[in-house]
């Protein structure tokens, strides 16, 4: 039987001069479901915008059920019957779920969008492929899991038959995994072929039936899912044994109250409660992970703490100091380092040197400011050490940050933040986006901090990194701590997400146990 | 103060008010498309006085729907030539919006000698046209009412018709047809216009064509109906309060629509008010629409921080 879809010898090497994909073959058979999976920069996701006619290779073959055809353009992969899920959706906020996937080829009735029809055919659509969603809301209501229905929807209206999906479960709670997955099996038993970019390994291993593994451009080799595990897979992805794997606090050591956070609320941007009375005590030398769907109020949550948004109620301690309503300048002062969630909106500057963004918090510092001038020589060794302790992959300390890979830039940051030794750390979503290799290191250097006498608070959307990572967890449902653990092997992602999705809670006695 | 409100109510001080709206409105609808696509028209002003100027013009050697249509061509030529440049030369549209006021400023002065044979100031000797009023006085035999109708809604130009029917066209387009709905795509969010495979430039092209147009549009209503003749800088800063108006009337139409009577009120007031407060240096008085636009726009964001 021929392949549903066949890639030969591709080969993309971008004007930059990056080869991005050599030689890659790939071959997915029909009505399956198909993982790629790699650290970031092996290609994969290159190999998918050629498979969706956004870039152009530079050499190689496509072929659609055996025909041979040329992709040059989205609209053009469209046509043939591939459709893209993106990561980022493309959703008009304000629109329908009908208008946001009929958009583009809408059904009319002469002059007029004809939205009864729109509304029905979608809803059929939804139900037949059971993905379920109320056709008639505005997409900027619903939860991010129904956000990317209504994406895969739309490329169900435009009659794809092969979809690829660019890690889709990365952005979603471990209960509305189940549901896409739900929706994938149903998909492929309706004939429909999947192409699935991943590196969450469990998960790629659970819904797959053939894993693709790429390394540095290059396909490594291609496995039945049933014959690979995850350690197999960790190896084929980074080309050794890794070990994700950090121990824990060591017991027995004091750890003295350190953060108090006493009745703290927050407001959003549309002025409504995003955090409402948390009360948490931070201790030295040991990290508290906060789980929650994204869009639960840890974001204003770490920027009201960091300084970045201003607190409408309640304390912040830190040591003895009330911070407040103190500046961030005041904060770190105080000892407190700030990983934010945003490397490279709020993380670094962009156009300027990795040395300028590495002393930009230092800039109160003797040593590289003497009489209101920089010294940039001091600035620049300084600068060399960091990149050397943080194997840092950059030409040098006079490169623009942003010409650095997201792994890389991210190890900046850390290394900027861990340098000033800081008594409280904040980390939001530490490896987001970050390959396999870096988040090693990077949680080796958290857990480094830790062992220093750092009180960390950590978020992140991966709960993985949260289990591996924390010694105390608590999840904030709808901006209230609903749920707090000492982490243990009980606690598994099934039942923090219980709790993240709101169907559950803790009584005061429980969560006060795990919170003083 | 009771002088001033029975001003207010009088039924000639309603219709006065729909005839300083109607230029308004139109360059507001024009502005209202182009912000709608994603690349807001600051150019309304100067768009609006040359279209005044070339509808005076062509008026004096056509017949006055002529005029009109040349005004309107000349506003839809001026949105396509800020279009070129935005989005084919990649200038910013702030930009070549005000290359495009400060050209109306000085170049409508030039064009105006020229075609008057050395006057700077009016087109006073053309013989330049007037658009018709539509004459709506059997309103009148309506009982009780009828007078009062008569006296706001008769004697309107068919261009301030022609603007209430715009609102409702525009309306419509946008909120139930398939391209309106493209089109307001693109203005929220471009990638997913993107993606759906619309050409988010195209629409913009549109969108600033549209928006000449209209403006064009005002600019022939206010110098062939609200004044009779072109004179230098009569557009004096209406197509600013334009751009008032779509950002007060978030981004809809009837609610841009209301923005622009808002103006019109006050601006219809600020003529009315010199003959009642004669102690009020009328240059203070002929500041209260900006004061207001100022003051609209300031409530306004205000509201939206704290919403």
């Amino acid at each position: 039987m021929t392949p549903f879809l066949e890639a030969i010898g591709i080969d993309k090497i971008y004007p930059g001069g990056v080869h991005a994909n050599k030689g890659i073959d790939l071959s997915v058979a029909h009505s399956t479901v198909h993982a790629v999976v790699g650290e970031n920069g092996a290609g994969k996701s290159t190999l998918m915008k050629i498979l969706f006619g956004v870039e152009q290779p530079n050499a190689g073959e496509i072929r659609l059920e055996g025909q041979p055809i040329v992709l040059h353009s989205p609209r053009a992969a469209i046509a043939a019957g591939i459709g893209m899920v993106f990561q980022h959706f493309s959703l008009v906020p304000s629109f329908t779920v009908a208008e946001n996937v009929v958009l583009g080829v809408e059904p009319r009735a002469g002059l007029k969008l004809d939205r009864k029809k729109a509304s029905e055919t979608v809803r059929e659509l939804a139900e037949r492929f059971r993905l379920p969603v109320d056709v008639d809301v505005p997409v900027e209501q619903l939860p991010v899991g129904q956000q990317q229905r209504v994406e895969i929807l739309k490329a169900l209206y435009r009659d794809a038959r092969l979809l690829i999906l660019d890690e889709p479960t990365a952005v979603l709670a471990p209960q509305e995994v189940v549901e896409l997955f739900a929706a994938v099996r149903s998909l492929t038993s309706q004939g429909r072929t999947i192409l699935f970019i991943a590196h969450k390994l469990p998960e790629v291993l659970e819904i797959s039936d053939t894993i693709s593994v790429m390394r540095a451009g290059k396909m490594v080799g291609t496995v039945a899912a049933k014959e690979a595990t995850e350690k197999s897979l960790a190896r084929m992805m980074v080309g050794r044994d890794v070990a994700l794997k950090i121990n824990r606090a060591a017991p027995g050591i004091p750890h003295t109250h350190l953060c108090r956070i006493s009745d703290l609320t927050v407001k959003n941007d549309h002025g409504l409660n995003a955090v409402s009375d948390v009360n948490l005590v931070l201790r030295t030398g040991e990290i508290v992970g906060i789980a929650g769907v994204e869009g639960n109020g840890q974001s204003e949550l770490f920027d009201a703490i960091g300084g970045l948004r201003p607190i409408s109620g309640g304390s912040v301690e830190l040591g003895t100091t009330d911070i407040t309503h103190v500046s961030v300048l005041e904060r770190r002062a105080a000892g407190m380092a700030n990983i934010p969630e945003d490397r490279i909106a709020t993380g670094s500057a962009g156009g300027a040197t990795v040395a300028e963004n590495i002393v930009a918090t230092e800039l109160t510092d003797k040593r590289f400011v003497r009489h209101g001038l920089l010294d940039l020589k001091s600035i620049r060794d300084h600068a060399a050490k960091l990149i050397e302790k943080f194997s840092v992959r950059v030409q040098g300390p006079e490169s623009a940050i942003g010409t650095l890979s997201g792994g890389n830039m991210q190890k900046v940051v850390v290394a900027r933040e861990l340098s000033s030794e800081p008594s409280l750390l904040l980390v939001s979503h530490p490896t987001r986006g970050v390959d396999l290799g870096a988040t090693e290191f990077i949680w080796q250097n958290i857990a480094k901090a830790r062992d220093a006498g750092a009180a960390v608070l950590l978020t992140s959307a991966d709960l993985s990194e949260i289990l591996a990572l924390a010694d105390r967890m608590i999840v904030l449902y709808r901006g209230r701590i609903v749920a707090a653990f000492v982490n243990t092997e009980e606690v598994t992602p099934e039942v923090l997400g219980s709790y993240m999705l709101g169907f559950a809670e803790q009584s005061a006695e429980e969560r006060n146990a795990a919170l003083a | 103060m009771n002088e001033i409100i029975a001003t207010i109510l009088s039924a000639t001080f309603v219709a006065a008010v729909i005839r300083t709206t109607t230029p308004i409105l139109f360059a507001s609808l024009g502005g209202l498309l182009s912000d709608l696509v994603g690349s807001l028209n600051v150019a309304l002003e100067g768009i609006m006085l040359i279209g005044a100027l070339t509808a005076v013009i062509v008026s004096a050697h056509a017949p006055w729907y002529i005029g009109v249509l040349a005004g309107l061509a000349a506003g839809g030529f001026l949105g396509g030539v800020m279009a070129l440049f935005h989005l084919r030369f990649k200038a910013d549209i702030i930009l070549v919006g005000f290359a495009i006021n400060i050209i109306a400023a000085g170049g409508t002065v030039t064009v105006l000698t020229y075609a008057t044979g050395g006057d700077k100031g009016t087109s006073i000797n053309i013989p330049s046209k007037a658009v018709p009023a539509l004459d709506l006085s059997f309103l009148g035999n309506i009982p009780a009412i009828g007078p009062f109708l008569r006296e706001v809604l008769s004697g309107h130009s068919y261009l301030t018709w022609l603007a209430a029917f715009m609102v409702y066209a525009i309306w419509y387009f946008l909120y139930r047809t398939p391209e309106g709905l493209r089109f307001r795509a693109v203005g929220e969010y471009p990638p997913a216009a993107e993606a759906a495979g619309i050409s988010p430039n195209r629409l913009r092209t549109y969108g600033l064509i549209a928006s000449g147009c209209l403006a064009g549009l005002g600019g022939a209503q206010l110098a062939m109906f609200s004044f009779v003749g072109f004179t230098r800088d009569m557009t004096a800063g209406r197509g600013f309060i334009a751009l008032g108006a779509v950002l007060l009337g978030r981004r809809h139409p009837i609610g841009t629509m209301i923005a622009a009577v808002l103006f019109g009120f006050f601006e219809a007031l600020s003529i009315a008010l010199p003959g009642i407060l004669k102690w009020m240096p009328g240059e203070l008085i002929h500041t209260i629409p900006f004061v207001v636009t100022v003051l609209a726009l300031m409530l306004s964001s205000r509201r939206r921080v704290t919403a």
